[in-house]
């Protein structure tokens, strides 16, 4: 317990060297293009997959909104590999840092304000009144809706990071109480044991889906937007 | 100077190879060529068909193969269990909360890929088979458009041999029908001419029988006006003379 339980969501520097940087490029290295029109087994699958996750994220955009799916299967991609990877034991895993979230999701999110605002400019301020309100409201609604305009980055940056972290710290808390109850009762421990098993099975669907809920807020924004 | 006698030089000398325009920064290096290999990705390489062999999924036969001369069939294994029970013992590997985290996850990967891993490898197999297949498919119905295509061909090919009986018959056809429009056309004109021929023929005719007719009514009605009134009375006499004496011939004769 006198151990620190935030050990792991340290930024990793050796000697001084930021490797954090290497941690963050690796996913990149774990997708190689296709190079021929019949690949081996892993560029197949991966190009099946990127198919069905863009034609179903794409579907509710007009040709506007198109010109960003590069951005958007680039950031389902990312999110999805990094949180799965950061499931191997001992390694570090970049989404739990806050600042890298908010480096995703403020630019990303002011990105399809920005346009909004560009090429709708009407319809984007519309979108701070909602039909149909009573007009004594309309003042105080203006404002709550222009705080949860603002709240959106915060929200989509937030819940990345809150989602991993505690997932990462809760498998490593039941993890050590396992192992201090071997000590005391092993069949509490393992107990605990298929407890974290389960746990582990629920990371595994938190790294996905929190990856494709990032992914859809934002296309959400952009169609919003566009 | 003479460095720009040197970059005019290379400017001439350069203006064949594709990339003049670094001329400036790189006159060292105005001869070399860029760009005029073979581009590096083709051909292709063929893929291996299976991945290299491994023990544990981790540890790959060449280093066991590597290890066989000096220690047998056991020693990797022995390496491998001496070198974990060190790190375990000498605490360089420490068992913390981690620990049981690692043989969870570990776990759940071995049993998923275990389980389900031929199955995700066949299934890619299929795609690739998928889209060949479709290609192939393709590629067939092409050939088969061209193979109907130089059948089509030779068969007009062949046809074309036969085709000097039609215009046979159709000559034959055609010089009969001249034929029958000449005959028919002499008959025609044969015809109109007997027919104009007929025609003075019958003037001719007409006009003798006119002359003749004329001529008898001419020379009646002259006997007529010449036999006077007492000519007249003398051949009526005569006659009545001749007919009493036939007729007393006549009843002589039947008695008889």
């Amino acid at each position: 317990m006198n151990e620190n339980l935030f050990a792991s969501f340290i930024t990793p520097t050796m000697m001084g060297l930021p490797i954090v940087i290497l941690i963050i490029a690796l996913p990149a290295m774990l997708y190689p293009s296709p190079n021929r029109l019949v690949d081996n087994r892993l560029i197949s699958i991966q190009q099946w997959l990127v198919q069905l996750i863009l034609k179903q994220m794409l579907l509710i955009h007009n040709v506007k909104g198109r010109t960003w799916s590069l951005m958007l299967i680039s950031l389902i991609l990312f999110i999805g590999s990094t949180n799965l990877l950061g499931l191997i034991p001992y390694s570090f895993t970049p989404t739990t840092q806050l600042s890298m979230n908010l480096g995703m999701a403020i630019p990303l999110w002011a990105g399809t304000v920005i346009t909004g605002f560009r090429y709708k400019t009407k319809s984007s301020l519309a979108h701070f009144l909602p039909q149909g309100t009573p007009t004594l409201l309309i003042p105080m609604l203006v404002v709550i809706e222009t705080i949860s305009l603002f709240i959106q980055p915060m929200a989509l940056a937030v819940r990345l990071t809150a989602n991993i972290t505690a997932g990462h710290l809760l498998m490593r808390l039941i993890g050590g109480a396992t192992l201090a109850l071997t000590a005391i009762s092993p069949a509490t421990a393992s107990i605990t044991f298929i407890v974290l098993l389960l746990l582990t099975i629920l990371e595994f669907a938190v790294a996905l889906i929190q990856a494709y809920v990032f992914t859809l807020l934002v296309s959400l924004y952009l169609h919003d937007n566009t | 100077m003479l460095s720009r006698v040197v970059l005019s030089a290379a400017a001439t000398a350069a203006a064949s190879l594709k990339n003049a325009a670094v001329l400036g920064p790189g006159v060292l290096q105005a001869t070399r060529i860029f760009h005029t290999g073979q581009p590096s990705l083709a051909p292709v390489p063929p893929l291996p068909e299976y991945g290299g062999k491994v023990r544990f999924g981790l540890i790959p036969e060449e280093f066991f193969q590597f290890l066989y001369p000096k220690t047998g069939v056991t020693g990797p294994y022995m390496l491998g269990t001496g070198l974990i029970l060190y790190f375990l013992s000498k605490e360089i590997y420490v068992i913390t909360a981690e620990t049981i985290t690692t043989i969870s996850t570990i776990g759940l990967l071995i049993y998923g890929i275990k389980k389900y891993g031929a199955s995700v490898g066949k299934f890619a197999d299929k795609l690739n088979e998928e889209k060949i297949a479709k290609l192939e498919e393709v590629k067939q119905a092409s050939i088969k458009n061209i193979q109907d295509a130089i059948d089509f061909e030779k068969a007009q090919q062949a046809l074309v041999e036969k085709r000097h009986y039609l215009f046979d018959v159709q000559r034959n056809n055609i010089a009969m029908a001249l034929e029958v429009t000449y005959r028919e056309r002499l008959h025609r004109v044969y015809k109109e001419v007997k027919n104009r021929l007929d025609y003075h023929i019958s003037v001719q005719n007409m006009m003798r029988r006119k002359e003749q007719e004329h001529m008898i009514n001419w020379v009646e009605k002259n006997v007529m006006k010449s036999i006077s009134t007492q000519q007249e009375k003398e051949t009526i006499a005569k006659c009545i003379e001749e007919l009493k004496l036939l007729a007393k011939k006549a009843q002589a004769q039947p008695v008889m």
